[in-house]
């Protein structure tokens, strides 16, 4: 299943990341029932070769703990720098991560996250301006 | 081992008592003089560094041995307490061919006595090493424990997000309203005890703060059940009371389950309304409640047979040595879950 093929056209584009394919694929339902298109990497590495062939994506929501090079708070601080304008959302298990240890503007939400808060956020996020440049 | 005394006449006695004491210490004991030469050394020092008795009076201190005490730093710290500065609990490590190395704490005293023109120090040295490995492993068997409950904590964190991901999923799939209810009862009492889950996993401690977790916890329930928050709000008023983390796991599904129940019956056609939801404490004893402003109980005993909810509850309650008292609030419902105040221990106390 794609959840971009149930999305409604003219949503705005969040990528997904995260490494655990069950929680991926049930973030891509919950982003495409929003009316966003959703679409998804397995990991930062992922992500970021996404990032630099699709000027559309508007939101990145992120999980922290992930393998390859590079966890979720690192490609939160990569983005920020190489792509300012995307909104970011940062989720994990770990309960020690707190919004200091991101770039400003980014969230953070403990798993399990509950859905409605997190659209809320997207919906939030992508009616604000882009975030500061840090 | 002790250096034999030489010339000292009428002082032979006392100086013979004052060896006999330095050889006997279980601690290793050296006494030197301002020359940095042994005067006598304890049986334990020669036996734990593997020392010669024979060879050590009037040795020089640096070539103890085969000159593994012949360390600069070592010399200069008793040169600089001969001189008068004592020192305490320097570190040295005691390095010997084909051997580990020991781990040394030296305390060096220059020794006050009735003759102020010979100085006498006494050195004791402590062997730190297995203890200090020891501590070493403590230390790390602490670190250890530490990460592999933070690991514990994110994989349940995580286990739990794929359950709510896939119940909720389901809710989706469901068509009609009735049965996609089952899921999302499921999910809001998975999510219950994620946040009991969470407030552990953020403080040091096996208690928790009820007032935190059921405010959570109620923000939580408002946030996946109810559609329209201008309508309808939950709302806890919770005491300074600390529980155990499985009580309160009791506590927070008997309100999951007691706001599921007023959310789905007492404001049927997208009424209004509020829910409370109390804890206090008295001593032993406690009381829980979930008050709702809505239309009241059925009066007929069809409507009212109880379903999966209430056999929760009750079946939680019973744990709790509590029971459940149903009240008629005009308007709306009232359900207590009832902890009598007993010369017993209960489960909550103050903080």
């Amino acid at each position: 299943m794609l959840a971009s093929e149930s999305a409604p056209t003219g949503g705005a584009v969040i990528l997904v990341v995260e490494d655990n394919h069950l929680i991926l694929m049930s973030a891509l339902d919950l982003v495409a029932t929003a009316g966003y298109e959703g679409i998804a990497a397995a990991n930062a590495d992922e992500a970021i070769a996404i990032l630099e062939t699709r000027a559309d994506v508007k939101l990145v929501f992120t999980d922290i703990e992930m393998p390859g090079t590079i966890d979720g708070v690192k490609l939160a601080h990569y983005i920020r720098n190489r792509w300012p304008p995307i909104h970011l959302i940062v989720a994990s298990g770990k309960q020690i991560k707190e919004e200091s240890h991101l770039p400003a503007g980014a969230r953070f939400f403990s798993k399990p996250y509950n859905n409605n808060s997190i659209v809320a956020e997207i919906a939030h996020m992508l009616a604000s301006p882009p975030p500061p440049r840090h | 081992m002790a250096a034999p005394p030489h010339g000292l006449g009428p002082q032979a006695t006392a100086l013979s008592l004052m060896l006999a004491v330095i050889a006997s210490s279980n601690t290793p004991l050296l006494l030197l003089d301002g020359d940095l030469h042994v005067i006598a050394a304890s049986a334990s020092f020669c036996h734990d560094f593997q020392i010669e008795p024979a060879s050590v009076p009037r040795s020089r201190f640096s070539g103890l041995g085969r000159g593994e005490w012949a360390a600069p730093q070592l010399s200069s710290l008793l040169e600089s307490t001969a001189s008068g500065a004592g020192v305490a609990a320097y570190e040295f490590d005691l390095i010997r061919d084909g051997q580990a190395p020991r781990h040394l704490v030296i305390n060096a005293q220059k020794l006050d006595y009735v003759d102020k023109e010979q100085v006498r120090l006494l050195l004791a040295i402590a062997d730190v090493t297995e203890a200090r490995a020891s501590q070493k492993l403590q230390d790390s068997l602490l670190r250890e424990k530490a990460i592999l409950l933070q690991e514990v904590q994110h994989r349940i964190a995580n286990s739990l997000q794929i359950i709510a991901s896939i119940l909720l999923q389901s809710a989706r799939r469901v068509q009609s309203d009735e049965t996609r209810g089952h899921p999302h009862d499921a999910h809001s009492r998975l999510m219950s005890i994620a946040a009991v889950q969470k407030h552990l996993a953020s403080t040091e401690r096996a208690e928790v703060e009820l007032r935190t977790y059921l405010v959570q916890l109620c923000k939580s329930l408002a946030a996946s059940m109810i559609l329209d928050p201008e309508l309808l709000s939950i709302e806890a008023i919770v005491d300074e009371s600390v529980t155990d983390a499985d009580i309160s796991v009791s506590l927070g599904l008997i309100v999951t389950e007691l706001v599921i129940n007023a959310l789905k019956h007492a404001f049927p056609g997208h009424g209004a309304g509020k829910i409370v939801v109390r804890y206090e404490s008295h001593g032993s004893g406690w009381a829980l409640s979930v008050s709702d402003n809505g239309i009241g109980m059925p009066s007929d005993a069809q409507s009212s047979k109880p379903g999966l909810g209430t056999n929760i509850v009750e079946a939680l309650a019973k744990r709790l040595d509590a029971e459940v008292e149903i009240t008629d609030a005009h308007p709306g419902t009232s359900i207590s879950i009832v902890h009598p105040h007993l010369a017993a221990a209960g489960p909550a106390r103050s903080l």
